[in-house]
């Protein structure tokens, strides 16, 4: 070792006190490119926890994750994605597929931390420096992995619709059904959304794979009248179809009806059918419509025996007295309740309990009732001279139609009421030769009818007339006319918050003479049949139930569900309805069977 | 009717007598949930009582000035009849009428008298059923005029 050896580590020292010639930054920062595909941003609040990004990403590093101020919203999963940048590859895949728009790429790059886990992050829900970066990765305008728009449905036009009672809608082909399929990312929001939770997404996968059978089985676990709802529910489900976010949503009720139209009613029963066994317990029903059936169903499979108690001569209660044919074909609704009946339910049609049978003898004979009997009695105006004869229900001309009596309107009609029942009255109406106006209270904008019924009637040339308050009916001298007083109205806002009001106008009177005046302004229970004592002892609230859970009545034995006991009114809640009341029979007369849960 | 207290408490017997006309009706009432409707329709009479109560003690001022919106949905509605099977809508029918009726007769009271601290405790006490009507006649927007 030479002497310079020996003695360099004390000329290090000198060094010692030298300005470092480590950077703390070793490289010049570099911004990222404009359109660099950097950290994520997601703006959390317009995300609906879809989950698409999940699903896309190859390489496993986004997870959903709960986060608490989202849970609840309507049409949000309440989860929002968080990303593992150990595993991220930057390929902007989740941006490209992000069906709320709501993921972005910011263009920065750098980001250091002491603890490894700090590199998994929930995007928009915990704070970063670049959430509000305007650079980076963003989805081109008008870019999408899915076909943003839906696959049209064949339809009669207008002109030719109003010409017969034949089915409106021509349902998809095996081609259409399947390049719309395509369209579904699988998210389940619908699920959460459907008051049946029919699974969706399983079901609409069945048309990719062509497997049109499991379709059908899936459709049975929730929902017994799948030909019906997929011809006229209301569809919820795509109102929150986050397709429809930045394009249309999936046409969830058309492929649902595919589904059921690949398959022949012979086949139900090899493909659907399960052992039943009988378990002793025997339960009535009281109304065959939807909510009715889907409880008989669900029960019988469950070993029940069910008898259904229906004052008309046929079953489907407002499915075949109310909605009409060119909606809802009568072989459509049948391949439904035929497979029900075939099950073992036992219907005893043109039986008014109350009146053939009494409802005191149901308690006594049953283990337990479920009631749907629904909304059957038209509400009336009750302005001077209504009790006109050429004054006549939206209900009453529907159900003479449906039992293709002619209901004899004239040629020239006025419908009164904004509901479902006002939109097919009106459009049953222009079927059978009239011209016809539709007086409403309020705004279009606040019809509560279904928007594409509001449209379809316009199509179909009904004269919609906002804002017309009907104040009295007036004898013309002939029997075969009616004349109508109406007033203009204005929409003032309610003091106390709410949807604006309609005041009317004195000095604007309107009057018009009408072959027949079709007042469709709502309808309300009929609940006579049930005996005064048991009434006193069931909380009935402006006419409705309100039913606890398994949508038990305070009443043991007694289950209700349906039009008569729920806000929504629609098949699809009725349906749901008797499928939970099921359920809550079960658990009430076999409660050992429960006993563990 | 010439002092501001006897027009009170000519107000307030009112609304004792609205009140004790539901009660009444309610043990009549055989429709399903007519009886809890009617009896709420007593107790909201009874809350327009002790309203008036607390005017004339003084805890609680009138609103002669006050704008209240006239839906004027029962003007042109048919009497009905306050039978035992009354339905829901009939039960409106008759509250929004008996509002009205009431609001008439303030309005008509105070039409015919000079300007004064009585008129004005009058024309309060019309603003009062105007009120009373409005509520009434919402209730009936809502829940029988819900499709139309
Ligand atoms: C014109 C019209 C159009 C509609 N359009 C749609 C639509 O497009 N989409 C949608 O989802 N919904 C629609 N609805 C609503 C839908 O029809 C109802 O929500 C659904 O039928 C309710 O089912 P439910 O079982 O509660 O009652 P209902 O279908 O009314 O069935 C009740 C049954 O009980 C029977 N019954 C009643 N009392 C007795 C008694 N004392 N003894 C024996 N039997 C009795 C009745 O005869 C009836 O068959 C429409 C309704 C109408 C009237």
């Amino acid at each position: 070792m030479s002497l310079k050896d020996l003695l360099s580590p004390f000329f290090v020292w000198q060094r010692a006190f030298e300005k470092p010639w480590t950077n703390m930054r070793p490289i010049e920062e570099r911004p990222g490119a404009p359109a660099y595909r950097g950290f994520h941003i997601n703006l959390a609040d317009s995300c609906i926890g879809c989950g698409s990004c999940h699903t896309i990403c190859q390489n496993e590093a986004i997870d959903m994750v709960p986060v608490e101020e989202f849970s609840g919203r309507p049409g949000d999963s309440g989860l929002r994605p968080r990303f593992d940048y150990g595993r991220c590859c930057w390929c902007a895949l989740c941006v490209d597929i992000c069906t709320a728009n709501s993921l972005h790429m910011s263009n920065e790059y750098t980001w250091l931390a002491r603890d490894p886990t700090d590199y998994h992050f929930t995007a928009g829900v915990e704070e970063k420096p670049w959430q509000d970066s305007e650079l980076g990765y963003h989805r081109a305008e008008g870019y999408h992995l899915y076909p943003p728009k839906r696959i049209d449905m064949d339809m009669l036009t207008a002109d030719e619709s109003v010409q017969s009672f034949d089915e409106v809608v021509n349902g998809y082909s095996e081609e259409q059904a399947k390049l719309e399929a395509d369209r579904c990312v699988e998210c389940g929001i619908c699920v959460a959304t459907c008051p049946a939770h029919m699974d969706v997404p399983d079901y609409i996968r069945s048309i990719r794979d062509g497997d049109f059978e499991t379709g059908l089985q899936l459709m049975y676990r929730t929902n017994p009248f799948p030909a019906t709802c997929g011809r006229i529910c209301t569809h919820r489900c795509e109102e929150v179809c986050p397709v429809g976010i930045t394009g249309q949503p999936i046409a969830i009720r058309w492929l649902k009806r595919f589904i059921v139209d690949q398959v022949d009613s012979i086949d139900y029963a090899r493909i659907l059918d399960s052992e039943i066994i009988e378990n002793g317990h025997k339960v009535a029903v009281i109304g065959a419509g939807p909510g009715g059936l889907s409880a008989a169903y669900y029960l019988r499979k469950k070993g029940y025996s069910v008898t259904v108690y229906e004052s008309q001569e046929t079953g489907g209660g407002m499915l075949r007295y109310g909605v009409p044919s060119y909606r809802l074909p009568d072989d459509a609704l049948d391949k439904d309740i035929d497979y029900i009946i075939s099950v073992g339910v036992d219907i005893r049609y043109n039986t008014i309990i109350g009146k053939d049978v009494m409802f005191e003898d149901l308690l006594g004979e049953y283990d337990a009732i479920f009631l749907s009997t629904g909304l059957s009695v038209p509400s009336s105006m009750r302005i001077n001279g209504e009790d006109h004869p050429r004054v006549l229900s939206g209900l009453q001309v529907l159900a003479d139609v449906a039992r293709g009596k002619d209901p004899g309107i004239g040629r020239k009609v006025a419908v009164i009421g904004g509901g479902n029942v006002a939109m097919d009255a009106a459009r049953v109406s222009r079927r059978l030769g009239a011209d016809v106006d539709i007086l409403y209270r309020r705004r279009i904008s606040e019809m509560p009818a279904d928007p594409e019924e509001i449209k379809e009637s316009q199509e179909e040339k009904c004269n919609l007339v906002e804002k017309a308050i009907p104040v009295e009916i007036m004898d013309t001298g002939s029997k075969k006319q009616v004349t109508i007083k109406w007033g203009e109205a204005e929409m003032v806002q309610d003091p106390k918050g709410g949807r604006p009001r309609p005041v009317l106008q004195e000095d604007r009177m309107h009057t018009e003479t009408y072959d027949c005046i079709i007042s469709a302004i709502g309808q309300g229970s009929n609940l006579d049949f049930i005996t005064p004592a048991v009434q006193e002892q069931l909380a009935i609230e402006w006419g409705k139930f309100t039913p606890g859970e398994y949508q038990r009545s305070e009443l043991e034995k007694i289950f209700v569900g349906g039009d008569v006991a729920n806000r929504t009114a629609d098949a699809i809640s009725a349906i749901e309805d008797g499928h939970h009341a099921a359920r809550g029979i079960d658990r009430f007369l076999k409660p050992g069977a429960y006993a563990e849960n | 009717m010439n002092t501001v207290d006897e027009i009170l408490d000519y107000a307030i017997e009112q609304e004792q007598q609205a009140a004790d006309f539901y009660a009444e009706l309610a043990l009549r009432a055989e429709k399903a949930g007519m009886k809890q409707v009617l009896l709420d329709f007593a107790d909201e009479e009874m809350s327009h009582k002790k309203r008036l109560l607390a005017v004339k003690n003084g805890k609680h001022e009138l609103t002669p000035e006050e704008e209240v919106l006239d839906l004027k949905i029962s003007d042109y509605l048919v009497e009905v009849d306050a039978t035992d099977d009354i339905s829901y809508q009939d039960a409106l029918i008759i509250a929004m009428k008996r509002e009205r009726a009431a609001y008439e007769l303030y309005t008509d009271m105070a039409a015919n008298i000079p300007d004064s601290h009585l008129k004005e405790v009058i024309t309060g006490l019309a603003k009062e059923e105007a009120k009373h009507k409005l509520f009434f006649e919402s209730e009936y927007d809502d829940r029988v005029l819900m499709d139309n």
